[in-house]
C-alpha cells in the first residue's frame, strides 16, 4: 500500500540491510574492527561509524542495533545522538550494546547518566568474549525485528479502523440520501437503526422509535395488520411487504409501502434484517381515484346506452320507413354525442344554459340569421342539459322538414328567463314564423313525446306544445329549481 | 306475445330517467298491461296504497332520496306480500341476498322481448 506520509521518512527507504546490521563505534583501539570481523563472521552485517554525529545518522536510518564503546559515548556529539534518540517514533526502542570501562564501581555519575539517556542498553564488559557478544547482538536485533512487526500489525489496525470508519461514513451517507426510509433490526426484530429520511418523515428523536416504538407509528387500523404480517416473516423468514398509513409529522397519515428482507450467514441463520418504507401515498390516491372514475364512467356509459336503447326503440316504433328511422336514429346519436362533450368539458356537474342552447342549434344555423336568441346565463344540470339538447334538436329537425327553416324567410325566435313574480319560476319558448302553414301532425313521434313529456319531466315542469297555423310554438314552465335538480 | 287474461295485474314502473320510464311503460302497455308510473320510492308507495290492482313491481335500483329500488322491495314486499317483484339495475353485481326472496333481476339496458316474458311469467305468479 502506498501512503507516503512524508518523503523524509526514514521508514520509506530504509533498505532490509540496514534494519539487521549493527551499527558499531569504537574510535580507539581496534575494538571496532575485531567486533566487525567477529559479527561478519557470524553473517551479521556492521556498519562502522566513528563519531557520535554518524551514529546519530544511521540511528535516523532505523539501524537494527548498535555495539558502542563506554568512551565514545563520552566524547563530541551527544547531542546530535540524543536528538536522533528523541526523534524515534513510538514503537522503536535502539538496542544499545555498551563496551564497559573496567567494573561498574568506578563508574562516575557522569557516564552512568549517558548510559541512562540510551533508555535500551546492556553492558558488556572488555575484553570481548566472542559468545557472549554474539548472544548480545542476536537477542537485540531479534527484539528489534519484533518491533517492525509490532508496528506493522499495528498499522494494518490502524488503516482497517480507517476503513470501516470511511465505510460506515459512506453507508450514511447513501443511507440518508435515498428516498425511502430505511431500518434494520435484530433477528428477533428488535429495530435498532433508522435512517435520516425515518426521522425526517416521522419527526420522532432518534432512539424514540427503537424496540417496538415503530408500531405506535401507525394508523391504529393498520397496525394488527402490520405487526401480523411482520410477526409472520420473523417467524418464517419469508419477505415482509405491507401497505399501511404512516403518522407523518404533519399529524396526517400517508400511505406507505413497507419491505423487509433477512440477511443469513453461510448456515441459513438470519443475522440482520433490513428494511425500507416508500411513501406511496400519491400513488395509491391517484389508484382509488381511478377506480373512483372507472366506476362513475361505468355508470355513465350504461346511462348513455340505455338512453340510446331508448332512442332506437322509440324510433323504430314510430317510423314510416326504414331509411327514415335511420337517419333520425344517426342524427339523434350525432346530437347526444356533442352534448356529452359538452358535459365532458363541464365536469359532467353543471354547465351554462347559453352553451347549451348554442351547441344544440349550431348545426341548423346557416349562417342567414333566421335564429333569435335571447336569455341570462344560468346554471343548467347535466341531465337538463342532455334533455334540453335532445329536445331543440327535434324542434330544429322539425323544423327544417315541416317548419319555419323548410322555407325562404323563416325566422325562429328561442328565448328563456326568470320570471319578475314571487315564484320566479323559469320559462323557456321556441316560437317559429314566416313557414308554410302548419298542420297538427297525424300521430305524435318520438320527437315531439321528447319535447312534451320528457323535458318537462326533466325540469319538473309543464311543456306546451301548439301547432298555430302562423307557427309552431313551444313553451316550457318549470320551477327554477328544476333546472339543477 | 299472446294477450294476458282479462284479470291481468297493474304494473307499477319506478324510473327516475324520464325517457327510460317513458320507453318501458310504452313497452310494458304495449305487451297489454296497464301501468302506474314513478320516479321515487315514495311515490311509488303512494301509488301502491291508492290503487289496488297493481300485481307487479318493476323497479330501478338506483333511484334518487332516501330509499333505493332494493329498500323499496322491501318495503312492497312486507306490505303487500303477493305483489310480484322485478329488480332492474344497470350494475349486475347486485347481490341475489339484497333482493327479497322470489324476485326476478333484470339487467339493464332493456330488451323488449325480455321485459314481456319476465312480465308473463310474474302475471302467472301473481294469479
Amino acid at each position: 500500500m502506498n501512503e507516503k506520509a512524508a518523503p523524509a521518512d526514514p521508514d520509506e527507504d530504509a533498505s532490509p540491510d540496514i534494519l539487521s546490521s549493527v551499527a558499531v563505534l569504537a574510535p580507539r583501539g581496534r575494538d571496532a574492527s575485531v567486533a566487525a570481523r567477529l559479527l561478519e563472521k557470524d553473517g551479521i552485517p556492521a556498519v562502522i561509524v566513528t563519531n557520535l554525529k554518524g551514529l546519530a545518522a544511521v540511528i535516523y536510518n532505523r539501524i537494527g542495533a548498535v555495539l558502542i564503546t563506554e568512551e565514545a559515548l563520552s566524547e563530541s556529539g551527544t547531542e546530535s545522538l540524543h536528538d536522533a534518540l528523541a526523534a524515534q517514533p513510538s514503537w522503536s526502542d535502539v538496542p544499545f550494546i555498551v563496551l564497559s570501562n573496567g567494573t561498574v564501581r568506578h563508574r562516575s555519575d557522569e557516564a552512568a547518566r549517558q548510559m541512562d539517556a540510551l533508555q535500551n542498553a546492556v553492558l558488556l564488559s572488555r575484553p570481548l568474549h566472542a559468545e557472549e557478544l554474539l548472544r548480545s547482538v542476536r537477542s537485540a536485533l531479534t527484539a528489534r525485528s519484533r518491533q517492525h512487526d509490532a508496528r506493522r500489525r499495528m498499522e494494518e489496525l490502524q488503516l482497517r479502523e480507517r476503513q470501516l470508519y470511511e465505510s460506515e461514513a459512506k453507508f450514511h451517507a447513501i443511507a440518508d440520501s435515498v428516498d425511502q426510509m430505511i431500518w434494520s433490526t435484530r433477528p428477533d426484530g428488535y429495530h435498532d437503526y433508522y435512517n435520516q429520511r425515518w426521522h425526517d418523515f416521522t419527526g420522532v428523536p432518534e432512539g424514540a422509535t427503537y424496540g417496538e416504538g415503530w408500531n405506535d407509528m401507525f394508523h391504529p387500523d393498520d397496525q394488527e395488520n402490520a405487526w401480523a404480517v411482520w410477526r409472520h416473516s420473523l417467524e418464517t423468514g419469508e419477505p415482509y411487504e405491507v401497505e399501511y398509513r404512516l403518522r407523518h409529522h404533519s399529524g396526517e397519515y400517508r400511505w406507505v409501502l413497507g419491505r423487509a428482507q433477512p440477511v443469513r450467514d453461510e448456515d441459513g441463520t438470519i443475522l440482520r434484517w433490513y428494511g425500507s418504507c416508500t411513501d406511496i401515498h400519491e400513488i395509491k390516491m391517484a389508484e382509488q381515484q381511478r377506480q373512483l372514475m372507472l366506476g362513475e364512467m361505468n355508470h355513465r356509459v350504461k346511462n348513455t346506452l340505455a338512453m340510446v336503447n331508448v332512442m332506437v326503440s322509440q324510433t323504430l316504433r314510430q317510423a314510416d320507413n326504414m331509411e327514415d328511422a335511420q337517419a333520425s336514429i344517426q342524427s339523434r346519436i350525432g346530437m347526444m354525442a356533442r352534448a356529452h362533450d359538452q358535459l365532458i368539458n363541464a365536469n359532467w356537474t353543471e354547465t351554462r344554459i347559453n352553451e347549451v342552447v348554442r351547441a344544440a342549434l349550431a348545426p341548423h344555423r346557416t349562417g342567414e340569421g333566421r335564429f333569435a336568441m335571447g336569455g341570462p346565463d344560468l346554471p343548467i344540470g347535466s341531465k337538463q342539459a342532455l334533455a334540453l339538447t335532445m329536445a331543440l334538436h327535434e324542434l330544429s329537425t322539425n323544423a327544417t322538414k315541416y317548419g319555419a327553416l323548410s322555407a325562404e324567410g323563416g325566422k325562429i325566435g328561442v328565448e328563456w328567463g326568470i320570471a319578475d313574480d314571487d315564484e320566479q319560476s323559469f320559462h323557456f319558448g321556441w316560437t317559429e314564423s314566416g313557414g308554410p302553414p302548419v298542420q297538427k301532425p297525424k300521430r305524435s313521434g318520438f320527437g315531439s313525446r321528447m319535447i312534451k313529456q320528457a323535458l318537462a319531466g326533466y325540469f319538473n315542469g309543464v311543456a306546451e306544445l301548439t301547432y298555430e297555423p302562423a307557427g309552431l310554438k313551444f313553451r316550457l314552465v318549470a320551477p327554477n329549481t328544476g333546472l339543477t335538480l | 306475445m299472446s294477450s294476458p287474461a282479462r284479470n291481468t295485474p297493474a304494473v307499477l314502473v319506478v324510473e327516475d330517467e324520464i325517457l327510460i320510464r317513458m320507453d318501458v311503460v310504452d313497452i310494458i302497455e304495449e305487451a297489454g298491461y296497464k301501468t302506474y308510473e314513478a320516479g321515487t320510492a315514495d311515490a311509488a308507495v303512494k301509488l301502491m296504497e291508492r290503487h289496488g290492482d297493481i300485481g307487479i313491481l318493476f323497479t330501478d335500483v338506483e333511484l334518487p332520496g332516501s330509499m333505493d329500488g332494493l329498500k323499496l322491495a322491501a318495503h312492497i314486499r312486507d306490505g303487500w306480500p303477493p305483489v310480484v317483484i322485478i329488480i332492474a339495475s344497470g350494475n349486475i353485481g347486485i347481490q341475489k341476498t339484497a333482493m327479497p326472496e322470489g324476485a326476478t333481476f333484470l339487467a339493464k339496458p332493456y330488451a323488449a322481448s325480455l321485459i314481456s316474458k319476465t312480465l308473463h311469467e310474474a302475471s302467472l305468479k301473481y294469479q
